[in-house]
């Protein structure tokens, strides 16, 4: 029996047609204008009991509007949807009894009392036992070492201590499922590391299954064996993450300011790069924001190292910087066939 | 039954948290507890020497003035200490941080006051208390224990009217971006109800009985206690009138939140 049912599951906002300027806004008021946007547009999955899954897409693709649905704060426009075989909306409370939630950088403890006095208000409000708390509270001073923060007032923990913090409560009552929303989202890399091995261990010891929407790819590597890629309100892509990685982890794209840019420069930049890797899915270029242009690598097909070779033998470089590529690239390229 | 003692428990455990930190900020807490007692005062003041100078209004003597504005004092107390909350529903609406009380098993309206407590709002009660037993020993009301029983009803109805009003202006946050004059609006009005209905013309008399109730604060309830001639029929409603406001104020509250959808993360 799986966890987490979905069939069939839309939700759509109707979008007043706004106008532009004064007059506009004016004539707005009287308007009976409306578009539909679906933001969540006829989905199906299923997530099965234990499971880390990534839920996945570029800003505005609908997973926080399907995060919401899963936690009953909003209602389908059409669809089902089962969580614990409850419908969430009808069901808030009973749904929230067996579920932990983490949104960002939005704490949900209570912002001016110690960290401990938060867990223990915590423990009233889901009932949990002396034993069970014990144990949970003895598990986290393991994991995070959480008990020297306990005297701690919430405001002023670090974010990263916050974060962890706010973690450690949603799991604290043992429910059934968690929804982390950007939990790494602003930290460094150290504190990134901890929170993942956290969350893996507490997923691996409780069996607890763990929703997780992120921009960093890195969370998804480390975490999932599962991602649901999500865009325009649809499903592009359910499956194994491996698959996914495969294709991205040879990704990186080289971002490059060419000195003395001017119009003439891309196109020689083009013929350029398609004299000597003539495949069009070694190498993509995108002049993206102003002086950057943006070079997205396969380095199966076109080794970094040639590519950046090629350029410098042919232009001057100012700056340059390597990154890994991004959630809107990944999107990109299964639009562009990748996955098929 | 068994929800409700949770739910009181909860609360305590929670206010004593708050309390305690609060307490905290020592200077905070001493300065703002002064603040809030003499800006009390002040406006008793201010209201004390309007009527003493006014041998009477509208038939009604100084100390039945005084005893129907501490009766105003008694019945915005519970909304000012334990529904200090409202005032900020529209920041956390329009920041998308009001998401956070659909998470927890709880109901929501209980789950948002209980993050607040005003301990200020203690003072003015204190002061409140004392008015009401200055005017009540002034005007002679012989206390029984029937009419302490219709005290407490009719304070309570009081109090509940008072947090409906503030609770629909606090609500409009939902549907308002900017929902600041809708709830000093409210706030304003309030400030009426310590007057008797009596001065008022035509329109406001309605407007204050029937449609933004707020004669139902003060006026109309402490009739009961102040042995006058004539009692319109508004007054035997006084008792009921609260529970009827809140729960068209609780629909309206339920409508915003299953409404809401928040902003984007």
């Amino acid at each position: 029996m799986s966890l987490i049912e979905i069939q069939n599951l839309s939700k759509y906002f109707k979008v007043l047609n706004r106008r532009e300027g004064l007059r506009g806004a004016f004539l707005d008021l009287f308007s009976g204008d409306y578009r539909t946007v679906k933001a969540v547009d006829d989905i199906s999955f299923s997530i099965d009991e234990g499971e880390i899954v990534g839920y996945i897409g570029p800003n505005g693709a609908g997973k926080s509007t399907t995060i919401k649905m899963m936690t009953g704060i909003l209602q389908p426009t059409s669809g089902k949807i089962e969580v614990n075989q409850l419908e969430p909306y009808s069901n808030r409370i009973a749904n929230a009894r067996r579920m932990g939630v983490v949104f960002g950088q939005r704490t949900q403890l209570w912002w001016d009392l110690p960290v401990i006095e938060s867990f223990k208000i915590l423990k009233e409000i889901y009932e949990v036992d002396n034993e069970t708390f014990k144990q949970q509270m003895g598990l986290f001073e393991d994991l995070i070492e959480i008990k020297k923060l306990y005297p701690v007032q919430v405001r002023t923990l670090s974010l990263g201590q916050r974060m962890l913090c706010d973690i450690a409560a949603a799991f604290l009552h043992n429910p059934k499922v968690v929804f982390l929303d950007e939990p790494t989202i602003g930290l460094d890399v150290s504190v990134k590391a901890k929170i993942r091995d956290v969350i893996r261990e507490l997923n691996h010891t409780q069996n607890i299954t763990i929703i997780l929407t992120t921009h960093d790819l890195g969370d998804i590597e480390a975490l999932c064996q599962r991602i649901i890629i999500i865009d325009k309100g649809k499903i592009l892509f359910d499956g194994p993450v491996q698959r996914v990685n495969q294709l991205f982890g040879v990704y990186r794209t080289l971002k490059a300011q060419i000195f003395d840019f001017n119009q003439e420069t891309l196109p020689r930049l083009n013929a350029l790069i398609q004299t000597k890797f003539p495949d069009p899915d070694a190498v993509h270029i995108n002049q993206s924001e102003d002086f950057w242009t943006d070079l997205i690598i396969n380095q199966e097909k076109a080794p970094l190292r040639e590519v950046l070779n090629l350029i410098m033998s042919e232009f001057a470089l100012e700056d340059i910087r390597i990154v890994e590529i991004s959630m809107e690239n990944v999107v990109q390229r299964i639009y562009d066939g990748a996955l098929l | 039954m068994k929800r409700l003692r949770h739910y009181f428990r909860l609360y305590f455990l929670i206010e004593a948290q708050y309390i305690k930190s609060k307490m905290q900020y020592r200077d905070d807490f001493f300065i703002s507890s002064i603040g809030m007692f003499f800006s009390s005062l002040t406006t008793i003041a201010v209201f004390w020497v309007l009527l003493a100078s006014i041998p009477d209004l509208a038939g009604w003597s100084f100390n039945q003035l005084v005893f129907i504005y501490a009766f105003y004092m008694l019945a915005i107390s519970p909304f000012q200490i334990l529904f200090d909350h409202f005032w900020q529903l529209r920041f956390h609406v329009i920041e998308g941080t009001f998401i956070k009380y659909y998470f927890r098993p709880l109901n929501m309206l209980f789950y948002y006051l209980s993050e607040m407590f005003d301990i200020k709002g203690v003072v003015q009660l204190v002061l409140g208390i004392a008015m009401f037993i200055y005017a009540s020993i002034k005007l002679q009301v012989s206390w029984n224990l029937p009419l302490l029983l219709l005290l407490a009803a009719t304070l309570f109805s009081a109090s509940l009217v008072t947090i409906s009003i503030m609770m629909i202006a606090a609500s409009s946050a939902f549907w308002i971006f900017n929902s600041w004059p809708v709830l000093d609006l409210a706030r304003r009005l309030r400030e009426f109800s310590p007057y008797p209905m009596t001065i008022f013309d035509g329109f406001f008399k309605i407007l204050f009985t029937y449609i933004i109730p707020i004669g139902f604060v003060a006026f109309y309830p402490s009739q009961f206690f102040l042995g006058s001639q004539s009692i319109s029929t508004a007054v035997y409603l006084s008792p009921l009138i609260g529970i009827g406001t809140f729960a068209l104020a609780y629909w309206i509250w339920l409508k915003g939140v299953n409404s809401y959808t928040g902003t984007g993360s």
